[in-house]
């Protein structure tokens, strides 16, 4: 996949570096060409336990071994990590970075605004992400429309061309919102504006509902078609119906081709979202932000439905009032499916941070605390199977800590994505100190 | 003409008529030939004559050659020109000379606003301006300290595009060759602009949206054309499809794959119409695309038309000019004006285009500047001369000095993209232009 870097950009790069001193410009160091053995450090695997000193080799971007004594195959970089702790690359569930434009504001249902097609590998959050040990995220449509549109997973390989950033494993998404956001509760129409529809949490519900059933519409109208073209004496003048984007991407939803991502805190509405499902038959994967989730733990645990929180930061809304930050730790105790999130280009530096805080309110134990970043946002985004913990034939996607990732004074040292160092403390600190001189 | 007492229709129409045609040349009326002499001859797809004569007739390239073999004619005018050279008429492929359009009223999208009432009733579907029928052409206030400007700069014809909104409208392709419009059209309607904008409190305020909104325009107007197509055959029987002026104006360009031009702002974008064009299998080319050697990988695997801007400055959301003020001007200066030599060491085939730098001078600034950023000079001359010529469909009229070709010839002191060139003379469909006296 990685293909080799092209000089000019790479000599200028390096001029760059030379003469302004902004780390930023260092291209990750393309000659790892994915190859990596991690010696001597403490491996948090997630999946299969603590290794008290042992090794991580990855070969051609993928993990090799796990273990103790690994030797280094020749040519191999080896990153003495004694005394430092090796974690799967933290994933964040939630995010909006990276993307030329967050929102479509303009209508309430904009399924065909896919943030996929904007992209900006330029944006500089994805080393902010990297240097807390972010290696994936799930960039998104904003919480402005009841149907937004399809989201992307991106792995933060800042450098590398937007494509190759893409990780096409993931299950396809499609953003949906309730509540404050959605109904414009915080907007003041002007003259000569209208407010949009809907205005009201019914309202939201309602728009919804009938963009699914024109959907089914849509749906039934091109397989009656379908079917009347395949006939053995098709209908003289058949016409095919008119293709419609906003109406494919919830075909899709309908047939299971793409799970819904609902923004939602309080429960009542929630719970509504979740009936609505259960009628046209598709699949929500996730709630977001749901301050409320605590309330109704049981009925998401029972809808096999998970959920992506803020740790703490509640009640800055009307919606948010009744948040407490007991609800991601007791919802995983509940047996939900919890992750989180960053919502944000500079939260996701410190989502390890964030997870050490349901320890705290929640009781969870390190290890559970830890899935909330690394092995609970990969099973929520589909990519369980190939990152999310440190297990042989996964996606050497690894970030080392100074400590222990749930200790207070821990900070991520090395961000390595498929075998490659993206992000290496020990030579963006110096450099970041003198740009910012 | 019968006379008549009264002033009758015609008589009008003829008046109307005789005036329209003054302001160009009379048709019919045969132009002066002219014998340029003892110049120095780049003709581009030829090799240089170093001592040679051009003859010029009636606004064609009638023969070129060295002075022992081409003669002048006995009835041409001799324009000395001992110590200029002589090198076709440069073109650029995306410009916006002359474009002078009303200014965009509050929250208003698209330029066309001529029927707030009725698109504000219009269903969901028809609610975007019509902006691919819009004529460029009928927006332009020509002006001779402009076309003076692009001479100077050895410029001889320019595509005007038109700069507001999405699907912009369509370009008209003009030889500089006096003030008046219609003689200087080449070819009206020449290709069709679409630009990643977004448009302001309407629908696609989001990049996302603007780029979903193109997919389904060309969604729409393929299956327009086609339902269109199937009710001329044999209407029998069929629905009549719904006139719409928009899909109507569109159909072309998805039908008959005439050319459509991608204003493309940064790399993502030049990816973004490289999607868009693979999806409709248009013909299309990239402008401005100031930041297509970072795509220069794709640009080998797919290659397309580029027409390349001389516009230095960082596009707003790249890394080059979010990290500060000190590194986005040191992108602009060493940088970007690299475009284009990279392209040129990556093999990949572009034309310079003057794009938004309004006057002559500042687009010969950017030339130079390409240069001295590794551009060789010969590679920028093809750039602006048969490379454009080709992408418009016109290099069997333009684009080098050959015979049968439209007499667009520049004559200059030095070398044309030396700091120190001047630009004595300029024909553009063979009238001739004085610019300056210059000494041998």
């Amino acid at each position: 996949m990685r293909k080799p870097v092209s000089p000019l950009p790479c000599l200028l790069g390096l001029c760059l570096l030379a003469a302004s001193a902004v780390p930023s410009f260092a291209l990750p160091a393309a000659a790892d060409g994915g190859d990596i053995l991690i010696k001597n450090g403490t491996i948090l695997t997630v999946t299969k336990g603590v290794i008290a000193k042992g090794d991580v080799l990855v070969v051609g971007g993928v993990i090799k071994q796990v273990g103790g004594d690994i030797a280094a195959p020749p040519g191999v970089r080896v990153v003495d990590a004694a005394g430092r702790y090796v974690l799967p690359g933290i994933i964040d569930s939630h995010t909006h970075l990276a993307l030329a434009g967050t929102n479509e504001g303009s209508e309430a249902i904009t399924p065909e605004a896919d943030v996929g097609s904007v992209i900006n590998a330029d944006d500089a959050a994805i080393l902010t992400a990297l240097s807390g040990g972010v290696t994936m995220v799930h960039t998104m449509h904003g919480s402005a429309n009841p149907i937004g549109g399809p989201n992307v997973v991106l792995k933060m390989k800042w450098g590398r061309p937007s494509e190759e950033l893409v990780v096409r494993e993931a299950l396809p998404t499609l953003k949906f919102a309730l509540g404050e956001n959605v109904k414009q509760a915080g907007r003041t129409v002007q003259p000569g504006q209208t407010q949009r529809y809907p205005a009201t949490r019914m309202g939201a519900n309602a728009i919804i509902r009938r963009e699914f059933e024109k959907a089914r519409n849509y749906m039934e109208q091109w397989d009656r078609y379908k079917k009347a073209a395949a006939a053995k004496n098709p209908p003289k003048n058949l016409v095919p119906p008119r293709k419609d984007l906003r109406m494919e991407v919830l075909a899709e939803v309908l047939r299971g081709e793409r799970v819904a991502r609902c923004h939602s805190y309080q429960a009542t509405e929630t719970l509504e979202f979740m009936e609505l499902a259960k009628e046209f038959g598709f699949k929500v994967q996730c709630f977001e932000h749901i301050w409320e989730g605590y309330k109704i733990a049981d009925e998401l645990a029972a809808a096999k439905i998970g959920i992506s929180v803020f740790a703490d930061s509640w009640a800055y809304k009307m919606e948010a009032a009744e948040g407490i930050a007991y609800d991601a730790g007791y919802c995983a105790k509940k047996g939900v499916l919890v992750s989180i999130n960053s919502d944000s280009g500079e939260r996701v530096r410190r989502l390890f941070n964030d997870a050490a805080k349901t320890m705290k309110y929640g009781g969870l134990s390190e290890e559970e605390a830890l899935r909330l970043v690394t092995f609970n946002p990969a099973i929520q985004l589909g990519v369980d199977r190939v990152v999310g913990s440190l297990e042989v034939g996964k996606q050497g996607d690894i970030a080392i800590f100074s400590e222990h990732p749930m200790s207070a004074y821990t900070r991520c040292e090395m961000t390595i994505i498929e075998g490659q160092v993206f992000f290496d403390r020990a030579s963006a600190a110096p450099k970041a100190e003198g740009g910012a001189k | 003409m019968k006379h008549s007492p009264r002033v009758s229709v015609p008589l009008i129409l003829s008046v109307i008529t005789g005036l329209i045609l003054a302001a160009g040349p009379p048709p019919g009326d045969i132009g002066p030939t002219y014998a340029v002499s003892n110049c120095r001859i780049v003709p581009v797809t030829e090799p240089v004559v170093e001592k040679g004569v051009l003859v010029i007739r009636d606004g064609l390239i009638e023969a070129l050659g060295p002075v022992d073999k081409v003669k002048a004619p006995d009835d041409a005018e001799v324009v000395e020109a001992e110590g200029l050279t002589a090198y076709p008429g440069l073109i650029s492929a995306f410009s916006n000379l002359f474009l002078e359009q009303p200014a965009r009223p509050e929250g208003q999208g698209a330029p066309f606003e001529d029927f707030p009432q009725a698109q504000a009733q219009q269903p969901q579907e028809d609610r975007f301006p019509p902006g691919p029928g819009l004529l460029v052409l009928d927006q332009l206030k020509p002006k001779r300290s402009a076309v003076e400007g692009f001479h100077k700069a050895g410029f001889t014809t320019v595509l005007v595009a038109p700069s507001r909104g999405i699907f912009q409208g369509q370009s008209v392709v003009l030889n500089l060759n006096g003030e008046p419009i219609r003689p200087m059209v080449l070819r009206n309607g020449a290709a069709l602009h679409i630009n990643f904008t977004t448009e302001r409190g309407a629908y696609p305020s989001s990049l996302m949206g603007t780029i979903a909104h193109i997919r389904q325009s060309f969604i729409d107007a393929e299956y327009y054309a086609a339902r269109q197509a199937q009710y001329a055959k044999d209407p029998a029987g069929l629905k009549r499809p719904e006139y719409d002026p928009r899909l109507e104006a569109l159909a072309p360009f998805v039908r008959d794959r005439r050319p459509v031009v991608f204003q493309c702002n940064n790399v993502e974008d030049v990816k973004r119409a490289l999607k868009i064009i693979a999806e409709f299998k248009l013909n299309a080319l990239l402008a401005g695309a100031t930041e297509a050697w970072r795509a220069a990988d794709v640009l080998k695997k797919t290659p397309v038309p580029l027409l390349i801007g001389l516009d230095f400055r960082p596009p707003a959301t790249s890394k080059y000019a979010t990290q500060g003020d000190e590194l986005r001007k040191k992108a602009e200066a060493e940088i970007y004006p690299g475009n284009a030599a990279a392209l040129a060491k990556e093999g990949i085939a572009f034309a310079l285009v003057s794009a938004a730098n309004a006057d002559g001078a500042s687009v010969l600034r950017g030339i130079r500047a390409a240069i001295k950023a590794g551009l060789p000079a010969d590679a920028a001359l093809r750039a602006l001369t048969v490379q454009p010529a080709r992408y418009l469909g016109l290099d069997r009229a333009l684009g080098s000095l050959e015979p049968g070709k439209v007499a667009n010839v520049v004559l200059v002191k030095g070398d044309i993209f030396d700091d120190k060139a001047q630009v004595a003379k300029v024909f553009a469909d063979g009238v001739l232009f004085k610019y300056a006296e210059v000494s041998k």
